[in-house]
Protein backbone atom coordinates (compact mmCIF):
# COMPACT_ATOMS: atom_id res chain seq x y z
CA UNK A 1 0.00 0.00 0.00
CA UNK A 2 2.90 2.12 0.59
CA UNK A 3 2.67 3.87 -3.15
CA UNK A 4 5.09 6.60 -2.06
CA UNK A 5 7.88 4.46 -1.15
CA UNK A 6 7.62 2.56 -4.09
CA UNK A 7 7.56 5.50 -6.25
CA UNK A 8 10.78 6.56 -4.69
CA UNK A 9 12.63 3.57 -5.07
CA UNK A 10 11.10 3.43 -8.97
CA UNK A 11 11.96 7.03 -9.48
CA UNK A 12 15.53 7.25 -7.87
CA UNK A 13 17.11 4.73 -10.95
CA UNK A 14 15.12 6.63 -13.26
CA UNK A 15 16.30 9.90 -12.70
CA UNK A 16 20.00 8.62 -11.75
CA UNK A 17 19.82 7.26 -15.50
CA UNK A 18 18.40 10.47 -17.47
CA UNK A 19 20.92 12.98 -15.35
CA UNK A 20 24.09 10.37 -16.15
CA UNK A 21 22.93 9.56 -19.77
CA UNK A 22 24.58 12.87 -21.44
CA UNK A 23 27.48 12.19 -19.56
CA UNK A 24 28.10 8.58 -21.23
CA UNK A 25 28.49 9.70 -25.23
CA UNK A 26 25.52 8.65 -26.68
CA UNK A 27 24.77 9.51 -30.45
CA UNK A 28 22.61 11.67 -31.73
CA UNK A 29 20.40 8.81 -32.02
CA UNK A 30 19.86 8.04 -28.68
CA UNK A 31 19.70 11.37 -27.00
CA UNK A 32 16.76 12.61 -29.56
CA UNK A 33 15.13 8.75 -28.50
CA UNK A 34 15.49 9.80 -24.48
CA UNK A 35 13.90 13.05 -25.09
CA UNK A 36 11.27 11.66 -27.18
CA UNK A 37 10.55 9.05 -24.58
CA UNK A 38 10.07 12.49 -22.10
CA UNK A 39 8.30 14.14 -24.13
CA UNK A 40 6.00 10.96 -24.81
CA UNK A 41 5.99 10.66 -21.33
CA UNK A 42 4.57 14.30 -20.27
CA UNK A 43 1.42 13.47 -22.58
CA UNK A 44 0.71 10.29 -20.90
CA UNK A 45 0.88 11.68 -17.96
CA UNK A 46 -1.31 14.30 -19.14
CA UNK A 47 -3.38 11.32 -20.15
CA UNK A 48 -3.26 9.68 -17.35
CA UNK A 49 -4.97 12.26 -15.25
CA UNK A 50 -8.15 11.23 -17.39
CA UNK A 51 -7.94 7.69 -17.91
CA UNK A 52 -5.54 6.24 -14.87
CA UNK A 53 -7.07 8.89 -12.18
CA UNK A 54 -10.53 9.27 -12.95
CA UNK A 55 -11.09 5.96 -15.18
CA UNK A 56 -12.30 7.34 -18.36
CA UNK A 57 -11.10 6.17 -21.62
CA UNK A 58 -10.42 9.48 -24.44
CA UNK A 59 -9.62 9.32 -27.49
CA UNK A 60 -9.48 13.06 -27.46
CA UNK A 61 -5.73 13.62 -26.42
CA UNK A 62 -4.64 13.77 -29.88
CA UNK A 63 -6.34 16.70 -30.24
CA UNK A 64 -4.50 18.48 -27.10
CA UNK A 65 -1.42 17.28 -28.23
CA UNK A 66 -1.96 18.34 -31.57
CA UNK A 67 -3.24 22.11 -30.92
CA UNK A 68 -0.33 22.09 -28.57
CA UNK A 69 1.92 21.37 -31.31
CA UNK A 70 0.02 23.80 -33.85
CA UNK A 71 -0.36 26.79 -31.16
CA UNK A 72 3.54 26.95 -30.47
CA UNK A 73 4.10 26.65 -34.42
CA UNK A 74 1.64 29.46 -35.44
CA UNK A 75 2.62 31.44 -32.84
CA UNK A 76 6.66 31.75 -33.29
CA UNK A 77 6.28 31.16 -37.13
CA UNK A 78 2.85 33.30 -37.79
CA UNK A 79 2.69 35.67 -35.03
CA UNK A 80 6.74 35.97 -34.18
CA UNK A 81 6.01 35.80 -30.54
CA UNK A 82 9.09 34.06 -28.13
CA UNK A 83 9.37 30.56 -27.59
CA UNK A 84 8.07 31.01 -23.89
CA UNK A 85 4.77 32.77 -25.20
CA UNK A 86 4.30 30.06 -27.83
CA UNK A 87 4.62 26.87 -25.15
CA UNK A 88 2.35 29.06 -22.98
CA UNK A 89 -0.06 29.23 -25.48
CA UNK A 90 0.32 25.65 -26.52
CA UNK A 91 -0.89 24.82 -22.87
CA UNK A 92 -3.83 27.24 -22.86
CA UNK A 93 -4.68 25.80 -26.07
CA UNK A 94 -4.89 22.15 -25.20
CA UNK A 95 -6.65 23.32 -21.78
CA UNK A 96 -9.30 24.89 -23.74
CA UNK A 97 -9.92 22.43 -26.49
CA UNK A 98 -10.63 20.17 -23.47
CA UNK A 99 -12.46 22.67 -21.78
CA UNK A 100 -15.00 22.66 -24.83
CA UNK A 101 -14.64 18.74 -25.61
CA UNK A 102 -15.73 18.33 -21.71
CA UNK A 103 -19.09 20.04 -22.68
CA UNK A 104 -20.31 17.16 -24.71
CA UNK A 105 -18.07 14.40 -23.71
CA UNK A 106 -18.86 14.75 -19.54
CA UNK A 107 -22.73 13.93 -20.35
CA UNK A 108 -21.93 10.55 -21.08
CA UNK A 109 -19.55 7.96 -19.42
CA UNK A 110 -18.12 4.84 -20.48
CA UNK A 111 -17.80 3.59 -23.99
CA UNK A 112 -19.84 6.60 -25.27
CA UNK A 113 -17.21 8.80 -23.74
CA UNK A 114 -14.87 7.27 -25.67
CA UNK A 115 -17.00 7.50 -28.92
CA UNK A 116 -17.59 11.33 -28.54
CA UNK A 117 -13.93 11.97 -27.91
CA UNK A 118 -13.38 10.22 -30.97
CA UNK A 119 -15.50 11.40 -33.25
CA UNK A 120 -14.84 15.55 -31.82
CA UNK A 121 -11.12 14.71 -32.31
CA UNK A 122 -11.98 12.88 -35.46
CA UNK A 123 -13.93 16.25 -36.77
CA UNK A 124 -10.62 18.47 -35.63
CA UNK A 125 -8.37 16.16 -37.73
CA UNK A 126 -10.17 16.67 -40.81
CA UNK A 127 -10.55 20.43 -39.69
CA UNK A 128 -7.10 20.37 -39.79
CA UNK A 129 -6.03 18.50 -43.22
CA UNK A 130 -8.44 19.98 -45.16
CA UNK A 131 -10.43 23.14 -44.32
CA UNK A 132 -7.85 24.96 -42.23
CA UNK A 133 -5.43 24.21 -44.79
CA UNK A 134 -4.00 28.16 -44.59
CA UNK A 135 -3.37 27.64 -41.07
CA UNK A 136 -2.28 24.01 -40.95
CA UNK A 137 0.01 23.72 -43.72
CA UNK A 138 -2.87 20.78 -44.37
CA UNK A 139 -1.14 17.07 -45.25
CA UNK A 140 2.42 19.01 -45.41
CA UNK A 141 2.13 20.41 -41.95
CA UNK A 142 4.06 23.29 -41.17
CA UNK A 143 7.99 22.84 -40.65
CA UNK A 144 10.53 24.87 -39.33
CA UNK A 145 9.01 24.90 -35.35
CA UNK A 146 11.08 26.71 -33.16
CA UNK A 147 13.13 25.34 -30.58
CA UNK A 148 13.86 27.93 -27.30
CA UNK A 149 16.59 30.22 -27.46
CA UNK A 150 17.17 31.04 -23.69
CA UNK A 151 20.48 33.40 -23.14
CA UNK A 152 22.23 32.46 -26.08
CA UNK A 153 22.32 28.93 -25.62
CA UNK A 154 22.06 26.92 -28.49
CA UNK A 155 18.81 24.35 -28.01
CA UNK A 156 19.18 22.77 -31.78
CA UNK A 157 22.00 20.83 -30.02
CA UNK A 158 20.63 17.23 -29.03
CA UNK A 159 22.35 17.19 -25.33
CA UNK A 160 21.24 21.06 -24.70
CA UNK A 161 17.72 20.51 -26.36
CA UNK A 162 17.58 16.87 -23.70
CA UNK A 163 18.78 18.57 -20.75
CA UNK A 164 15.78 21.40 -21.37
CA UNK A 165 12.94 18.76 -21.92
CA UNK A 166 14.60 16.77 -18.99
CA UNK A 167 13.96 19.91 -16.91
CA UNK A 168 10.19 20.35 -18.32
CA UNK A 169 10.04 17.01 -17.79
CA UNK A 170 10.85 17.13 -13.74
CA UNK A 171 8.43 19.96 -13.80
CA UNK A 172 5.75 18.32 -15.15
CA UNK A 173 6.32 14.91 -12.36
CA UNK A 174 6.95 17.67 -9.51
CA UNK A 175 3.52 18.85 -9.89
CA UNK A 176 1.60 15.55 -10.93
CA UNK A 177 3.54 14.56 -7.56
CA UNK A 178 2.16 17.80 -5.60
CA UNK A 179 -1.48 17.27 -7.48
CA UNK A 180 -2.31 13.85 -6.91
CA UNK A 181 -1.32 14.60 -3.26
CA UNK A 182 -3.46 17.11 -2.74
CA UNK A 183 -6.85 17.36 -1.60
CA UNK A 184 -7.49 17.76 -5.20
CA UNK A 185 -6.32 14.13 -6.16
CA UNK A 186 -7.34 12.63 -3.24
CA UNK A 187 -11.35 13.44 -4.39
CA UNK A 188 -10.51 12.11 -8.33
CA UNK A 189 -9.19 9.44 -7.01
CA UNK A 190 -12.75 9.05 -4.53
CA UNK A 191 -14.21 9.63 -7.66
CA UNK A 192 -12.55 6.77 -9.89
CA UNK A 193 -13.50 4.42 -6.67
CA UNK A 194 -17.46 5.53 -6.22
CA UNK A 195 -18.40 8.40 -8.14
CA UNK A 196 -21.84 8.30 -5.65
CA UNK A 197 -20.03 8.16 -3.07
CA UNK A 198 -18.08 11.22 -3.53
CA UNK A 199 -21.51 12.67 -4.88
CA UNK A 200 -22.90 12.04 -0.80
CA UNK A 201 -20.07 13.04 0.79
CA UNK A 202 -20.71 16.85 -0.80
CA UNK A 203 -18.50 17.06 -4.27
CA UNK A 204 -19.27 18.18 -7.33
CA UNK A 205 -18.24 15.34 -9.05
CA UNK A 206 -19.12 17.05 -12.97
CA UNK A 207 -17.02 19.87 -11.66
CA UNK A 208 -13.97 17.57 -10.75
CA UNK A 209 -14.09 15.77 -14.09
CA UNK A 210 -14.13 18.93 -15.73
CA UNK A 211 -10.92 20.04 -14.08
CA UNK A 212 -9.02 17.14 -13.99
CA UNK A 213 -9.83 17.03 -18.04
CA UNK A 214 -8.33 20.72 -18.36
CA UNK A 215 -5.41 20.18 -16.65
CA UNK A 216 -5.01 17.03 -18.70
CA UNK A 217 -6.01 19.27 -22.02
CA UNK A 218 -3.05 21.56 -20.67
CA UNK A 219 -0.54 19.12 -20.13
CA UNK A 220 -0.80 17.14 -23.10
CA UNK A 221 -0.82 21.01 -24.77
CA UNK A 222 2.69 21.19 -23.40
CA UNK A 223 3.62 18.12 -24.77
CA UNK A 224 2.65 19.05 -28.02
CA UNK A 225 4.66 21.87 -28.01
CA UNK A 226 7.94 19.95 -26.90
CA UNK A 227 7.07 17.33 -29.31
CA UNK A 228 7.08 19.93 -32.30
CA UNK A 229 9.92 21.44 -30.80
CA UNK A 230 11.88 18.22 -31.05
CA UNK A 231 10.94 17.70 -34.70
CA UNK A 232 11.10 21.29 -35.59
CA UNK A 233 7.74 19.85 -37.39
CA UNK A 234 4.09 19.70 -37.13
CA UNK A 235 1.42 18.10 -39.17
CA UNK A 236 -2.66 16.70 -38.64
CA UNK A 237 -1.35 13.33 -38.16
CA UNK A 238 -0.28 14.64 -34.03
CA UNK A 239 -4.22 15.23 -33.99
CA UNK A 240 -5.01 11.78 -35.73
CA UNK A 241 -6.68 9.24 -33.57
CA UNK A 242 -4.25 6.95 -33.89
CA UNK A 243 -2.03 8.76 -31.56
CA UNK A 244 -4.49 8.61 -28.83
CA UNK A 245 -4.91 4.95 -29.65
CA UNK A 246 -0.59 5.06 -29.26
CA UNK A 247 -1.06 6.99 -26.05
CA UNK A 248 -3.53 4.90 -24.34
CA UNK A 249 -1.59 1.63 -25.36
CA UNK A 250 1.27 2.87 -23.63
CA UNK A 251 -0.31 3.84 -20.20
CA UNK A 252 -1.60 0.87 -19.70
CA UNK A 253 1.66 -1.39 -20.48
CA UNK A 254 3.12 0.87 -17.92
CA UNK A 255 0.58 0.96 -15.47
CA UNK A 256 -2.56 3.10 -16.02
CA UNK A 257 -3.11 5.14 -12.32
CA UNK A 258 0.58 4.84 -11.04
CA UNK A 259 2.67 7.65 -11.34
CA UNK A 260 5.23 6.26 -13.38
CA UNK A 261 3.59 3.61 -14.84
CA UNK A 262 3.01 6.02 -17.84
CA UNK A 263 6.36 7.33 -18.03
CA UNK A 264 7.87 3.06 -17.93
CA UNK A 265 4.85 2.42 -20.84
CA UNK A 266 6.44 5.36 -23.37
CA UNK A 267 10.32 3.44 -22.25
CA UNK A 268 8.88 0.13 -23.25
CA UNK A 269 6.81 1.15 -26.54
CA UNK A 270 9.33 3.73 -28.11
CA UNK A 271 12.19 1.09 -27.27
CA UNK A 272 10.32 -1.89 -28.99
CA UNK A 273 9.21 0.44 -31.34
CA UNK A 274 12.96 1.14 -32.47
CA UNK A 275 14.05 -2.36 -32.29
CA UNK A 276 11.22 -3.88 -33.89
CA UNK A 277 11.00 -1.92 -36.95
CA UNK A 278 14.75 -2.08 -37.59
CA UNK A 279 14.10 -5.66 -37.94
CA UNK A 280 10.37 -6.61 -39.56
CA UNK A 281 8.47 -3.73 -41.49
CA UNK A 282 5.56 -5.52 -39.47
CA UNK A 283 6.66 -3.98 -36.13
CA UNK A 284 3.25 -2.56 -35.51
CA UNK A 285 1.59 -5.80 -35.31
CA UNK A 286 4.11 -7.30 -33.57
CA UNK A 287 3.99 -4.86 -30.82
CA UNK A 288 -0.39 -5.34 -30.45
CA UNK A 289 0.77 -8.92 -30.29
CA UNK A 290 2.99 -7.89 -27.16
CA UNK A 291 -0.06 -5.64 -25.66
CA UNK A 292 -2.29 -8.42 -26.26
CA UNK A 293 -0.43 -10.82 -23.64
CA UNK A 294 0.76 -8.52 -21.80
CA UNK A 295 -3.04 -6.91 -20.88
CA UNK A 296 -3.68 -10.88 -20.75
CA UNK A 297 -1.04 -11.20 -18.24
CA UNK A 298 -0.31 -7.90 -16.91
CA UNK A 299 -3.76 -6.38 -16.63
CA UNK A 300 -2.16 -3.74 -14.08
CA UNK A 301 0.85 -3.21 -16.21
CA UNK A 302 4.62 -3.15 -15.81
CA UNK A 303 4.63 -0.82 -12.38
CA UNK A 304 1.04 -1.66 -11.65
CA UNK A 305 2.19 -5.44 -11.03
CA UNK A 306 5.60 -4.62 -9.37
CA UNK A 307 3.56 -2.01 -7.08
CA UNK A 308 1.05 -5.14 -5.90
CA UNK A 309 4.24 -7.36 -5.44
CA UNK A 310 6.30 -4.91 -3.80
CA UNK A 311 3.04 -4.42 -1.13
CA UNK A 312 2.25 -8.06 -0.67
CA UNK A 313 6.23 -8.33 0.28
CA UNK A 314 6.09 -5.12 2.21
CA UNK A 315 2.71 -7.14 4.39
CA UNK A 316 4.58 -10.53 4.55
CA UNK A 317 7.53 -8.28 5.90
CA UNK A 318 5.34 -6.50 8.65
CA UNK A 319 3.54 -9.90 9.45
CA UNK A 320 7.07 -11.48 10.04
CA UNK A 321 7.93 -8.92 12.44
CA UNK A 322 4.83 -8.79 14.26
CA UNK A 323 3.97 -5.04 13.37
CA UNK A 324 0.67 -6.16 11.76
CA UNK A 325 -1.54 -9.17 12.80
CA UNK B 1 -35.26 19.89 10.45
CA UNK B 2 -35.05 17.35 7.79
CA UNK B 3 -38.14 16.21 6.30
CA UNK B 4 -40.08 14.74 4.08
CA UNK B 5 -43.45 15.65 3.58
CA UNK B 6 -46.35 13.64 1.90
CA UNK B 7 -43.00 11.96 -0.36
CA UNK B 8 -43.77 9.27 -2.87
CA UNK B 9 -40.84 7.72 -4.94
CA UNK B 10 -40.51 4.66 -7.49
CA UNK B 11 -38.34 2.30 -8.61
CA UNK B 12 -39.46 2.03 -12.49
CA UNK B 13 -43.31 1.34 -11.74
CA UNK B 14 -42.98 -0.51 -8.58
CA UNK B 15 -44.25 2.84 -5.56
CA UNK B 16 -41.47 2.37 -2.83
CA UNK B 17 -42.53 5.19 -0.36
CA UNK B 18 -46.20 6.38 -0.48
CA UNK B 19 -47.19 9.03 0.79
CA UNK B 20 -44.16 9.43 3.32
CA UNK B 21 -44.27 12.22 5.82
CA UNK B 22 -40.99 12.01 8.26
CA UNK B 23 -39.30 14.90 10.26
CA UNK B 24 -35.84 14.68 11.97
CA UNK B 25 -34.58 17.65 14.38
CA UNK B 26 -31.17 18.75 14.03
CA UNK B 27 -30.75 17.53 17.87
CA UNK B 28 -32.33 14.66 18.06
CA UNK B 29 -32.16 10.75 17.18
CA UNK B 30 -34.82 8.96 15.25
CA UNK B 31 -34.88 5.27 14.21
CA UNK B 32 -36.70 4.10 11.51
CA UNK B 33 -37.71 0.28 11.98
CA UNK B 34 -39.38 -1.95 10.27
CA UNK B 35 -39.23 -5.53 8.39
CA UNK B 36 -37.13 -6.02 5.34
CA UNK B 37 -38.17 -4.04 2.01
CA UNK B 38 -40.34 -1.74 4.49
CA UNK B 39 -38.38 1.12 2.88
CA UNK B 40 -35.87 2.11 5.07
CA UNK B 41 -33.12 2.61 2.98
CA UNK B 42 -35.61 3.80 0.82
CA UNK B 43 -36.33 6.80 2.91
CA UNK B 44 -32.84 7.55 3.78
CA UNK B 45 -31.29 7.95 0.11
CA UNK B 46 -34.26 9.90 -0.65
CA UNK B 47 -33.39 11.54 1.89
CA UNK B 48 -30.28 12.49 0.59
CA UNK B 49 -31.52 13.08 -2.68
CA UNK B 50 -30.29 10.08 -4.53
CA UNK B 51 -33.75 8.61 -5.47
CA UNK B 52 -35.72 11.43 -6.81
CA UNK B 53 -39.22 12.32 -5.32
CA UNK B 54 -42.53 11.35 -8.07
CA UNK B 55 -44.85 13.51 -5.50
CA UNK B 56 -43.92 15.51 -2.03
CA UNK B 57 -41.14 17.62 -0.89
CA UNK B 58 -37.47 17.34 0.75
CA UNK B 59 -37.09 19.81 3.11
CA UNK B 60 -33.86 20.85 5.43
CA UNK B 61 -34.99 23.47 7.67
CA UNK B 62 -37.44 25.95 6.29
CA UNK B 63 -36.05 25.44 2.47
CA UNK B 64 -37.23 23.11 0.25
CA UNK B 65 -34.42 21.12 -1.15
CA UNK B 66 -36.41 18.95 -3.33
CA UNK B 67 -34.46 20.09 -6.16
CA UNK B 68 -31.07 19.88 -4.76
CA UNK B 69 -28.65 17.57 -6.11
CA UNK B 70 -27.11 14.72 -4.15
CA UNK B 71 -23.86 17.35 -3.41
CA UNK B 72 -25.80 20.36 -2.88
CA UNK B 73 -27.93 18.74 0.13
CA UNK B 74 -24.79 16.83 1.32
CA UNK B 75 -23.08 20.40 1.64
CA UNK B 76 -26.22 21.33 3.59
CA UNK B 77 -24.49 19.22 6.42
CA UNK B 78 -26.32 16.30 6.03
CA UNK B 79 -24.58 13.16 5.78
CA UNK B 80 -25.39 9.72 4.97
CA UNK B 81 -23.56 6.33 5.64
CA UNK B 82 -24.95 3.82 3.59
CA UNK B 83 -25.27 0.05 4.31
CA UNK B 84 -22.43 -1.17 1.89
CA UNK B 85 -20.28 1.12 4.13
CA UNK B 86 -18.42 2.09 0.82
CA UNK B 87 -15.40 3.51 1.15
CA UNK B 88 -13.19 4.13 -0.74
CA UNK B 89 -10.93 0.36 -0.68
CA UNK B 90 -7.89 1.70 -2.60
CA UNK B 91 -6.93 4.40 -0.36
CA UNK B 92 -5.61 4.31 2.94
CA UNK B 93 -7.56 5.04 6.13
CA UNK B 94 -5.67 8.54 6.42
CA UNK B 95 -6.90 9.18 2.57
CA UNK B 96 -10.45 8.42 2.95
CA UNK B 97 -10.68 10.34 6.07
CA UNK B 98 -9.00 13.47 4.62
CA UNK B 99 -11.35 13.00 1.79
CA UNK B 100 -14.26 13.50 4.41
CA UNK B 101 -12.56 16.65 5.70
CA UNK B 102 -12.22 18.14 2.14
CA UNK B 103 -15.98 18.26 1.95
CA UNK B 104 -17.73 20.45 4.89
CA UNK B 105 -17.22 23.34 6.84
CA UNK B 106 -14.61 22.89 9.79
CA UNK B 107 -16.21 21.89 13.39
CA UNK B 108 -15.87 20.07 16.31
CA UNK B 109 -14.89 16.77 14.35
CA UNK B 110 -10.76 16.72 13.43
CA UNK B 111 -9.19 13.99 12.11
CA UNK B 112 -7.37 14.33 15.92
CA UNK B 113 -10.68 13.59 17.69
CA UNK B 114 -12.09 10.45 15.74
CA UNK B 115 -8.88 9.01 15.85
CA UNK B 116 -9.54 9.43 19.72
CA UNK B 117 -13.03 7.99 19.15
CA UNK B 118 -11.71 5.27 16.77
CA UNK B 119 -8.11 4.17 18.03
CA UNK B 120 -7.96 0.86 15.94
CA UNK B 121 -7.89 3.16 12.45
CA UNK B 122 -5.05 5.14 14.28
CA UNK B 123 -3.47 2.06 14.38
CA UNK B 124 -4.46 0.99 10.70
CA UNK B 125 -3.97 4.63 9.59
CA UNK B 126 -1.65 3.54 6.63
CA UNK B 127 -3.88 0.60 5.67
CA UNK B 128 -5.70 0.32 2.47
CA UNK B 129 -9.49 0.68 2.61
CA UNK B 130 -9.71 -3.15 1.62
CA UNK B 131 -7.13 -4.31 4.20
CA UNK B 132 -10.17 -3.72 7.14
CA UNK B 133 -12.33 -5.99 8.40
CA UNK B 134 -15.65 -5.32 8.35
CA UNK B 135 -16.26 -3.57 11.75
CA UNK B 136 -13.23 -1.40 10.91
CA UNK B 137 -14.68 -0.55 7.34
CA UNK B 138 -17.98 0.66 8.94
CA UNK B 139 -15.95 2.74 11.82
CA UNK B 140 -14.18 4.41 9.04
CA UNK B 141 -17.41 4.73 7.03
CA UNK B 142 -18.68 7.00 10.15
CA UNK B 143 -15.30 8.48 10.92
CA UNK B 144 -15.35 10.19 7.19
CA UNK B 145 -19.08 10.91 7.62
CA UNK B 146 -18.01 12.51 10.67
CA UNK B 147 -15.23 14.98 9.13
CA UNK B 148 -17.45 16.84 6.93
CA UNK B 149 -19.02 17.91 10.79
CA UNK B 150 -22.68 17.27 9.32
CA UNK B 151 -25.55 18.68 10.88
CA UNK B 152 -27.68 15.79 10.50
CA UNK B 153 -26.17 12.01 10.20
CA UNK B 154 -28.14 9.44 8.57
CA UNK B 155 -27.19 5.72 9.08
CA UNK B 156 -28.23 2.75 7.85
CA UNK B 157 -27.89 -0.19 9.62
CA UNK B 158 -24.36 0.46 10.96
CA UNK B 159 -24.29 -2.27 13.43
CA UNK B 160 -24.96 -5.37 10.77
CA UNK B 161 -23.22 -8.13 11.00
CA UNK B 162 -20.91 -6.57 13.94
CA UNK B 163 -19.70 -8.11 16.93
CA UNK B 164 -21.78 -7.35 20.04
CA UNK B 165 -18.02 -5.61 21.43
CA UNK B 166 -18.20 -3.18 18.42
CA UNK B 167 -21.49 -2.30 18.50
CA UNK B 168 -21.58 -1.51 22.02
CA UNK B 169 -18.70 0.54 20.90
CA UNK B 170 -20.52 1.93 18.02
CA UNK B 171 -24.03 2.97 20.35
CA UNK B 172 -21.29 5.48 22.10
CA UNK B 173 -20.16 6.66 19.74
CA UNK B 174 -23.57 7.37 18.73
CA UNK B 175 -24.29 9.39 21.79
CA UNK B 176 -20.83 11.16 21.95
CA UNK B 177 -21.83 12.01 18.64
CA UNK B 178 -25.29 13.29 19.45
CA UNK B 179 -24.39 15.21 22.39
CA UNK B 180 -21.73 17.74 20.07
CA UNK B 181 -24.94 18.66 18.27
CA UNK B 182 -25.31 16.27 15.35
CA UNK B 183 -29.30 15.39 14.73
CA UNK B 184 -28.62 11.10 13.97
CA UNK B 185 -31.32 9.56 11.46
CA UNK B 186 -31.08 5.53 12.50
CA UNK B 187 -32.45 2.64 10.47
CA UNK B 188 -32.22 -0.58 11.98
CA UNK B 189 -33.17 -4.27 11.99
CA UNK B 190 -31.95 -5.14 15.58
CA UNK B 191 -34.60 -3.10 17.95
CA UNK B 192 -32.05 -3.17 20.47
CA UNK B 193 -30.16 -0.01 18.67
CA UNK B 194 -32.96 2.04 18.72
CA UNK B 195 -34.40 1.52 22.17
CA UNK B 196 -31.24 2.40 23.45
CA UNK B 197 -30.65 5.56 22.10
CA UNK B 198 -33.12 7.22 19.70
CA UNK B 199 -35.84 10.14 20.97
CA UNK B 200 -38.70 8.87 18.73
CA UNK B 201 -39.22 5.98 16.10
CA UNK B 202 -41.10 5.57 12.71
CA UNK B 203 -42.21 2.18 11.66
CA UNK B 204 -42.29 1.79 8.17
CA UNK B 205 -44.43 -1.11 6.23
CA UNK B 206 -44.91 -1.26 2.53
CA UNK B 207 -43.33 1.91 2.05
CA UNK B 208 -45.58 3.90 4.08
CA UNK B 209 -45.49 5.04 7.81
CA UNK B 210 -47.68 2.55 9.89
CA UNK B 211 -46.55 4.22 13.40
CA UNK B 212 -44.58 6.80 14.79
CA UNK B 213 -44.31 7.80 18.40
CA UNK B 214 -41.28 8.15 21.25
CA UNK B 215 -39.56 4.94 22.17
CA UNK B 216 -41.50 4.44 25.12
CA UNK B 217 -44.58 4.84 24.02
CA UNK B 218 -43.12 1.69 21.10
CA UNK B 219 -42.63 -0.32 23.75
CA UNK B 220 -46.30 -0.43 24.64
CA UNK B 221 -47.17 -1.41 21.69
CA UNK B 222 -46.99 -4.58 22.35
CA UNK B 223 -48.84 -6.08 19.47
CA UNK B 224 -46.43 -4.00 17.00
CA UNK B 225 -43.41 -4.85 18.30
CA UNK B 226 -44.02 -8.82 18.69
CA UNK B 227 -45.18 -8.31 14.13
CA UNK B 228 -41.54 -6.61 14.20
CA UNK B 229 -39.86 -9.81 15.78
CA UNK B 230 -42.25 -12.50 14.22
CA UNK B 231 -40.59 -10.55 10.47
CA UNK B 232 -37.31 -11.38 12.27
CA UNK B 233 -36.93 -7.63 11.96
CA UNK B 234 -35.15 -7.74 15.73
CA UNK B 235 -33.12 -10.54 17.07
Amino acid sequence: MNASRFDLWLGLPLAAIALLLPFTGPSDFMLNLATLVMIWAVFAIGFDFVFGLLGMVSFGHASFLGLGGYALALATQMWGLPFCAGVSLAIVAGALCAWLFSFFALRVSGIFFALVTLALSQLLYILADSKLRAWTGGADGLPGVARPGLGGIDFFDSTLFYWYVLAVFALVMAAVVVLRRSPFGRVIAGIRQNETRAEQLGFDVHRYKQITFIVSGGISGLAGALLASLLMYVNPQMLHWTTSGDVIIMTLLGGAGTLWGPVIGVLAFEVLKEWLSGWTQYWYGILGLIFILATLFFPKGIVGELQERYGQWRDKAARRDGRIS
Amino acid sequence: MIALEHASVKYGHALALEDISIEVGLHEIVAIVGRNGAGKSTTLKTLVGLLPLVAGRRVFGERDISRLSVEQIARQGVALVPDTRRIFPNLTVRENLRIGAVAHQPGYWTEARVLEVFPRLGERIDFGGDQLSGGEQQMLAIARALLGNPRILLLDEPTEGLAPLIVDQLVEVFAHVHRQGTGIVLVEQNLKVPMKLAHRQYVLDHGQVVWSGTSAELKDQRQLVENLITTGAAQ
